[in-house]
C-alpha cells in the first residue's frame, strides 16, 4: 500500500499534506509514528478516571497533530470533542456519541496505518 | 543544500511541545540549517533556558501543555527577563483569540497556525532570528557608541581644564581633586535625603565641576601667577574670573539649554559665593546659591588649602578642615559643614584612594547605570564571558563529583547538578521544589525546610551556611553537610533570590570518629570499659544518685603470673578474655564492669537490700576452670553510702578490702565496713 493509498483509505487529503510537507517520506515517517503516540490511550485513561482537562489536553493534541498530517476525519471528530471538554468539570453523557466518533475513526485510521508496514 | 558553511555555527531552536510528533515534524523541517533542543513541557524549557539562555536563537512554544503550560512559561520568561533576549513563536494548535491575544501580551513575536507548512515554518523562523539579531546588534552599536561620547565629552572636559591650570601654573590635579571631592560630598547629601539630589545630578555636577574655573583664561598671565599679594585692584580683576566663566558657557552658540552648560554655568559663576552673602561676584545668601556651587566651593577652598601654591605650603587634612570649620575661609551651608566633620575621617581614606585613578572607571560606571535603568542592553562581550563562567563552572561540577544544586525563589525551582541528579537518580529540575522528591525523600520532613530557613535568615554580607542532617540517599541514611550560600537582588535592600550550596557525604567520618570514641573507652582484649571511663561513669552516678545503694568490687584472678609462666601469654590473654565473658553473661546493662589493667578487674552495681547474697554470687560464678588452670578471686568489696559521694574514696576503700583478703590467702572476698569484716566461703 502506498501512502497515497493509505490516506484514500483514511478518507484523509493527501495533496493537503503534500502541499505541506513536501515529500512523500516525510509524510510516511510521521504517519508511522502515530503508532507509537500516546495521545488516545491518554484520552481514555482520563476519561474512565472522570479527569476531563485531562482529557481535554489529550483531545487538543490528538486534534492538533491530525491537523499536522492533514488525517481529516479524526481531525474533525477530534476537533469536535476538544471543544465539547473544553472547561468541562464532569463527565455527561452527551459526550458519549463525540467519544465513540473519535474512537471510530481512530481505530479505522490506526488499521489503514498499520497496512502501511 | 545548506546555506550554512561551518555547522557548528548552527543557531539553537527550542521546540516546547507535548507531542512528540509535532516536535519530530517541526524538527524535521529546521533541522538542516539550525540545531534542535526539544522540551516536553515548560518545565523542561525552563531549565534549559535556565542553563543556556544564551545559546538559544528562538524558542517554538505550544500552549496546551501538561506540568507547566505555554503561559505559564512565558511569564516565567517574564519574570527571568528572558523574553527580551529569546524570541518565542506560538505553535498551538489553539485558534481561540483570547488566547493569542493573551500569547501577544505576553511577549510572544509571532505565531503560526497548524497545520504546519514546511515553507511558512522556515520562513518565520528565519525572519525572526534576522529581526532580533538585528535588534541586538543594534544596541550593542548603541551602547558601544555612548561610551565613546562619554569618554570624549569628558576628554573635552579635562583638555579645556587642563589648557587653564597650565596657565595658571598649577598641576591638572586641581580638577581631578574638585571631581573626587565633589561626588564625595555630593554622595553624602544623597544618603541623607538633602536636596533630592540623584546618582544622574552627581555625574553631572562632577562633570560640570572641573569648568569651575575657566574664567581664568581670561585673567592676564602677570596678575593670574604673581607671587606675592594682590593689590586691591588685582585682586578684583581675579575675581572677575567667575562671572567670565559663566559668560564664557553662556556665549556658546545654540548649546545653552544643554544640562551641562545650564549646570557649569551656575559653578562658574558661583563657586566663589559664601553663605551668609559675603562672597563674590552678586552676594547671593543661603541657598540663593545653587547647591552644586556651594558643593563646588567647598571643595574648591579644601582643596586650595591642602595644596601647595606659590605663596604657601600645603596644610594637612585635619588642618585644612579644622581652619574650614572655624570659618577661616568664610562661611559655607552649616549641613555641608556637618558633612565635613562626619566624614572627616572618611574623606581623607577617600582622597589617598582615588590618587592614581583612571577615569575610565567613571566612563563605565555611567554606562552601567544606563544598563541598569533599562536604557541600553548588556553587550555580547558580556554575555561570552558568561557563557565562559558557565562553561567552567559545569566542568568543575562533573569533577568533584558532588550533588550540587541550586535554588531560586521566582521561579521557585530546584536544579540539581547533572552529576547529583544521576547519582541520586533524579530529575535534574524542580518545580515547587518543597513538595518534591529531593525535599521530601532526601531530607527528613522539616529539614529541607529549616535549610531554606537557614538560608532566607542569613545576610548579603555573611551568606554562607553550614548544615548537618541525615538524609536518605539511595535509601542509605547518611550523615551530611549542606554548604550553602545564598543569593541576593543587588538593589536596595537585598532580596532574596535564591541560593546555591553542595551535597557532602560526612557518614564514614562521623563513623569513625564514633568508632574512635568506643575505641578510646574500652580495652581492646576484652571489651570490657578501661579504668578511666568506668571511672568518669561511677562519678557520674555518684554525684546523681545521692541515695548511693552501690557496690564497687574489685577483684584480681589469684596466681594468674603462673598462668602466664606456664602456659604462655596468649593463654594468658584467654583466661582474661574467659572471666570477662562471664561477667558480661552475668550482669546487667547498667552495672559497670572494667578491666583496670593486667589482672585487676571492678565492678560497680546497684543493690537492693543486702549486698553479700549479691557479691557471693559473683564470686562464685568467678571461681572455677578455664582448661588446665584452676580460677579463683580475691574480692575486696565497698559500700558506695560510705564513700560520702568521692570515687577515689571508694576505690580506696575496696582496695583496702582487697589487700585484706591477699594478705589472708586470697581465694575469698572481704567487706569494708569501718573495720574489715571477712566472708565465710573458704
Amino acid at each position: 500500500m502506498t501512502v497515497k493509498e493509505c490516506y484514500e483509505a483514511i478518507g484523509a487529503d493527501y495533496e493537503d499534506v503534500m502541499g505541506r510537507l513536501r515529500k512523500d517520506e516525510r509524510v510516511q515517517k510521521f504517519v508511522l509514528k502515530l503508532l507509537d503516540d500516546k495521545s488516545y490511550e491518554l484520552l481514555e485513561n482520563s476519561v474512565a478516571s472522570k479527569d476531563m482537562s485531562e482529557a481535554f489536553r489529550a483531545a487538543h493534541t490528538l486534534k492538533g497533530v491530525c491537523q499536522n498530517l492533514s488525517l481529516t476525519p479524526l481531525f474533525q471528530s477530534a476537533s469536535e470533542l476538544a471543544e465539547r471538554l473544553r472547561n468541562a468539570q464532569d463527565y455527561d453523557e452527551d459526550m458519549e456519541p463525540l467519544l465513540e466518533q473519535v474512537k471510530k475513526d481512530y481505530t479505522h485510521m490506526i488499521d489503514c496505518i498499520r497496512q502501511l508496514t | 543544500m545548506s546555506r550554512n558553511k561551518n555547522v557548528f555555527e548552527k543557531k539553537k531552536i527550542l521546540i516546547v511541545d507535548d507531542s512528540e510528533i509535532n516536535r519530530a515534524l517541526l524538527s524535521d523541517m529546521l533541522s538542516n540549517e539550525y540545531e534542535i533542543v526539544e522540551a516536553e513541557n515548560g518545565l523542561e524549557a525552563s531549565a534549559i533556558l535556565h542553563e543556556q539562555e544564551q545559546e538559544i536563537s528562538l524558542m517554538l512554544l505550544d500552549i496546551m501543555m501538561p506540568v507547566m503550560d505555554g503561559f505559564e512559561t512565558l511569564e516565567v520568561m517574564n519574570k527571568n527577563d528572558w523574553i527580551k533576549d529569546i524570541p518565542v513563536i506560538m505553535i498551538s494548535a489553539e485558534t481561540v483569540p483570547a488566547y493569542i491575544d493573551r500569547a501577544y501580551e505576553l511577549g510572544v513575536q509571532d505565531y503560526i497556525n497548524r497545520p504546519f507548512d514546511e515553507q511558512t515554518v522556515r520562513r518565520r523562523v528565519v525572519n525572526t532570528i534576522l529581526l532580533f539579531s538585528k535588534q541586538k546588534e543594534l544596541t550593542h552599536m548603541v551602547t558601544n557608541q555612548i561610551m565613546e561620547k562619554e569618554n570624549d565629552n569628558k576628554l573635552m572636559i579635562e583638555i579645556l581644564s587642563n589648557i587653564v591650570e597650565f596657565r595658571n601654573g598649577e598641576s591638572g590635579l586641581h580638577v581631578l581633586h574638585i571631581r573626587t571631592l565633589t561626588e564625595f560630598f555630593l554622595k553624602w547629601l544623597i544618603e541623607q535625603g538633602e536636596y533630592g539630589l540623584s546618582q544622574e545630578d552627581i555625574y553631572l555636577i562632577c562633570n560640570a565641576s572641573a569648568l569651575h574655573d575657566i574664567g581664568k583664561i581670561s585673567i592676564p598671565t602677570e596678575v593670574l601667577n604673581k607671587p606675592g599679594r594682590f593689590t586691591d585692584e588685582e585682586y578684583e580683576i581675579m575675581k572677575g574670573h567667575a562671572l567670565e566663566g559663566a559668560r564664557l558657557l553662556q556665549d556658546i552658540p545654540l548649546r545653552e539649554n544643554e544640562p551641562l552648560i545650564q549646570m557649569g554655568y551656575q559653578i562658574c559663576r558661583w563657586h566663589h559665593e559664601r553663605y551668609d552673602g559675603r562672597g563674590y561676584p552678586d552676594r547671593l545668601k543661603g541657598d540663593e546659591i545653587p547647591i552644586a556651587a556651594q558643593v563646588v566651593a567647598l571643595a574648591d577652598v579644601y582643596d586650595a588649602l591642602t595644596s601647595k601654591r606659590v605663596y604657601k605650603a600645603a596644610y594637612s587634612h585635619e588642618k585644612a578642615v579644622e581652619m574650614i570649620l572655624n570659618g577661616e575661609c568664610g562661611v559655607f551651608n552649616p549641613v555641608l559643614m556637618n558633612c565635613l566633620r562626619e566624614t572627616s575621617a572618611d574623606l581623607k581614606e577617600e582622597l589617598a584612594r582615588s590618587e592614581g585613578q583612571n577615569f575610565q572607571e567613571e566612563a563605565l560606571d555611567a554606562v552601567e547605570q544606563m544598563i541598569e535603568s533599562g536604557e541600553v542592553e548588556v553587550s555580547d562581550r558580556t554575555f561570552k564571558l558568561l557563557e565562559h563562567e558557565r562553561v567552567k563552572y559545569k566542568f568543575f561540577a562533573e569533577l568533584s563529583q558532588e550533588i550540587q544544586f541550586e535554588y531560586t525563589v521566582t521561579p521557585e525551582m530546584l536544579i540539581l547538578s547533572e552529576w547529583g541528579a544521576k547519582y541520586l537518580n533524579m530529575p535534574e529540575t524542580f518545580l515547587n521544589p518543597k513538595t518534591e522528591a529531593f525535599a521530601t525523600s532526601v531530607f527528613a520532613e522539616d529539614d529541607f525546610l529549616h535549610l531554606l530557613e537557614k538560608l532566607e535568615n542569613s545576610t548579603p554580607d555573611d551568606p554562607v551556611i553550614e548544615e548537618k542532617y541525615l538524609l536518605n540517599i539511595n535509601g542509605h541514611e547518611r550523615w551530611s553537610k549542606v554548604i550553602a550560600r545564598s543569593m541576593w537582588s543587588s538593589w536596595e535592600p537585598p532580596e532574596f533570590s535564591g541560593a546555591i550550596g553542595k551535597i557532602v557525604d560526612i557518614h564514614d567520618e562521623l563513623e569513625k570518629m564514633n568508632h574512635l570514641q568506643v575505641m578510646a573507652a574500652h580495652d581492646s582484649l576484652t571489651g570490657l570499659l578501661n579504668h578511666k571511663t568506668a571511672k568518669t561513669q561511677i562519678e557520674a552516678i555518684l554525684s546523681r544518685d545521692t541515695e548511693r545503694k552501690y557496690v564497687l568490687i574489685v577483684f584480681d584472678l589469684d596466681h594468674f603470673k603462673q598462668a602466664n609462666d606456664t602456659y604462655g601469654h596468649l593463654f594468658g590473654d584467654e583466661v582474661l578474655k574467659y572471666v570477662a565473658d562471664i561477667m558480661k553473661r552475668n550482669t546487667r546493662s547498667f552495672d559497670i564492669i572494667c578491666r583496670m589493667g593486667g589482672d585487676e578487674f571492678l565492678l560497680f552495681m546497684p543493690y537492693k537490700d543486702e549486698i553479700e547474697p549479691l557479691v557471693k554470687r559473683i564470686f562464685l560464678l568467678l571461681c572455677g576452670q578455664y582448661k588446665e588452670f584452676l580460677i579463683s578471686v580475691s574480692m575486696g568489696v565497698a559500700d558506695a553510702k560510705e564513700c560520702g559521694g568521692d570515687y577515689d574514696s571508694l576505690f580506696h576503700m575496696a582496695d583496702k578490702a582487697l589487700y585484706k583478703v591477699k594478705r589472708g590467702g586470697r581465694n575469698n572476698y572481704c567487706f569494708y565496713k569501718n573495720e574489715l569484716t571477712g566472708g565465710d566461703v573458704q
